[in-house]
């Protein structure tokens, strides 16, 4: 009797789920990957390696809601396998009205135009890298919290972007402290290919906060204000960003640090693609909260565009920092995606 | 003498006409080939959604991921014949003004930022219209009316074709 039950049961799961399968099928998910392998020459040695391994989910659950999720497998030497795993970006999307979405989880702080349009997968990047800007962590490039954005509105395609967070020093999972921060952006598209935007970004973050393995020492009111000019035309590109930050404490008063770079490129063809970028990092005396390393550099280099998900980029990179001075570096690398 | 300059003269005449079927079906193949890029072009829509008439402008914003929703509250999905076929090759075209794989470039881009969900494509007409039919708020551009009484053809400036 007691076995009747169970396999009347079991048949009475099946069928559930059976009647689920319409709408299981109905939902679209798509899973990629991107990496890349490269090859540079530095010093006088010739280095081999490899990038992030980035695997990434989207996901429409229905008429309103859909998922996107970004996992990175990366280098990591301080990790017994030398690897770790980086969950980047996980957001749950609600369309709640025409272009204006609600989004959920942790996503990229949408305060410039490549941390808003480019992920980790570097066959989209215009160079082998990102700027400077990204790589010194001037922004913080991900945010964990609640937002709302707008796209492609009226005449001028206006569209904008308001984020509440955990803020700096907090955790995937919990904040820190008891303040948030705040992103807000606007662009605009008044042509084809062309987007304007300016940003403003503010933290709190708490005296004691571990940032990137650094104690912060002090409390630091964070302010940055960011603005960009991105255009991807038939045969110019131009993509010129900067960001203006503003850290005050109590002890030291504020500070003021300047971060950008612009991008150039000439498609030849659409599939040779010479370009050159030319990087700035500016910090005040007496800064407290990022690495002080005055840094400029300048990059030029070729792209091959074998297809969309293959791109080959050679590139030589000119460094003058403070603090490891001059460098000379030649890359070569070999992006896909699958 | 005379009979080999006869048969010398007869080769010209064979190497002329050879010459000239290649510059026939040369100039065919370049004309087929330009019917294609200016082809008509027909907008098919479901019928729950998506609006009985479009401007152009409005159907490339509609097919570069700048609308969400249509006026009726309908979410817009985009289904298109792929972008190696030759048709898909003509959309994206007269659309994008991209080829075949920067249109793919575009979409995966637009994707993977997370900004719209990338379309719904098909290697033949029959199945693109099939899936128009069954699907609320979906549009998409076939080269010939569409055969399905389930789907509208949607005007583009006032025409049936563009």
């Amino acid at each position: 009797m007691v076995v009747k039950r169970k396999v009347a049961s079991c048949l009475a799961s099946v069928l559930f789920l059976l009647s689920l399968t319409p709408s299981m099928m109905a939902q679209r998910t798509q899973i990629r990957g991107f990496v890349d392998v490269l090859s540079s020459v530095q010093d006088g040695k010739v280095s081999f390696g490899f990038g992030e391994q980035d695997l990434f989910i989207t996901s429409e659950l229905n008429d309103r809601i859909s998922f996107l999720g970004e996992s990175v497998f990366k280098w990591t030497p301080q990790t017994p396998t030398q690897f770790s795993v980086s969950v980047e970006r996980v957001i749950v999307k609600y369309n709640f009205a025409g272009n204006h979405n609600l989004l959920l989880g942790k996503g990229h702080t949408p305060l410039n135009y490549w941390n808003d349009n480019y992920h980790h997968g570097r066959v989209f990047f215009p160079t082998i890298d990102r700027p400077l800007l990204f790589g010194a962590n001037i922004i913080p490039l991900h945010t964990t919290g609640v937002g709302v954005e707008g796209h492609d509105l009226g005449e001028l395609r206006f569209g904008y972007d308001v984020m509440v967070g955990n803020g700096l020093g907090s955790s995937e999972v919990v904040d820190n402290d008891v303040f948030k921060s705040i992103s807000a952006a606007v662009h605009i598209k008044p042509v084809d290919k062309l987007q304007i935007g300016i940003s403003y970004y503010s933290d709190i973050i708490s005296k004691g906060a571990t940032i990137r393995g650094k104690v912060i020492n002090w409390q630091v009111n964070q302010q940055l204000f960011s603005a960009s000019i991105a255009h991807f035309g038939k045969k110019f590109e131009l993509l010129a960003e900067g960001t203006f930050g503003f850290d005050r404490t109590d002890t030291t008063g504020t500070t003021q640090t300047f971060a950008g770079y612009v991008y150039a490129g000439y498609k030849i063809t659409p599939k040779i693609i010479p370009y050159v970028r030319f990087d700035q990092l500016q910090f005040q005396n007496g800064e407290i909260y990022y690495t002080k390393d005055n840094t400029t550099a300048f990059v030029g280099g070729i792209r091959f565009v074998i297809n969309y998900l293959a791109v080959v980029k050679v590139e030589y990179q000119h460094t003058r920092a403070d603090l490891e001075g001059r460098q000379d570096k030649f890359t070569a690398q070999f992006a896909i995606g699958f | 003498m005379k009979r080999d300059t006869h048969i010398s003269n007869l080769a010209s005449l064979a190497q002329i006409g050879r010459l000239l079927s290649i510059c026939i079906l040369l100039s065919v193949a370049l004309s087929v080939k330009s019917q294609d890029a200016n082809s008509a072009l027909t907008v098919i829509g479901n019928s729950k959604g998506v609006p009985v008439s479009l401007s152009l402008a409005e159907l490339k914003s509609v097919f570069l991921a700048e609308r969400q929703r249509w006026p009726d509250g309908t979410k817009v999905i985009i289904a298109m014949i792929k972008s190696t076929a030759p048709l898909g090759k003509v959309v994206s075209k007269r659309i994008y003004s991209m080829t075949g794989d920067e249109v793919r470039g575009f979409w995966a881009g637009v994707s993977f930022a997370g900004k719209f969900e990338s379309p719904v494509t098909f290697n033949t007409d029959s199945e693109l219209e099939s899936y128009v039919s069954q699907t609320p708020g979906a549009i998409a551009i076939l080269d010939k009316a569409p055969e399905a009484a389930e789907v509208k053809t949607v005007l583009i400036n006032g025409k049936k074709t563009f």
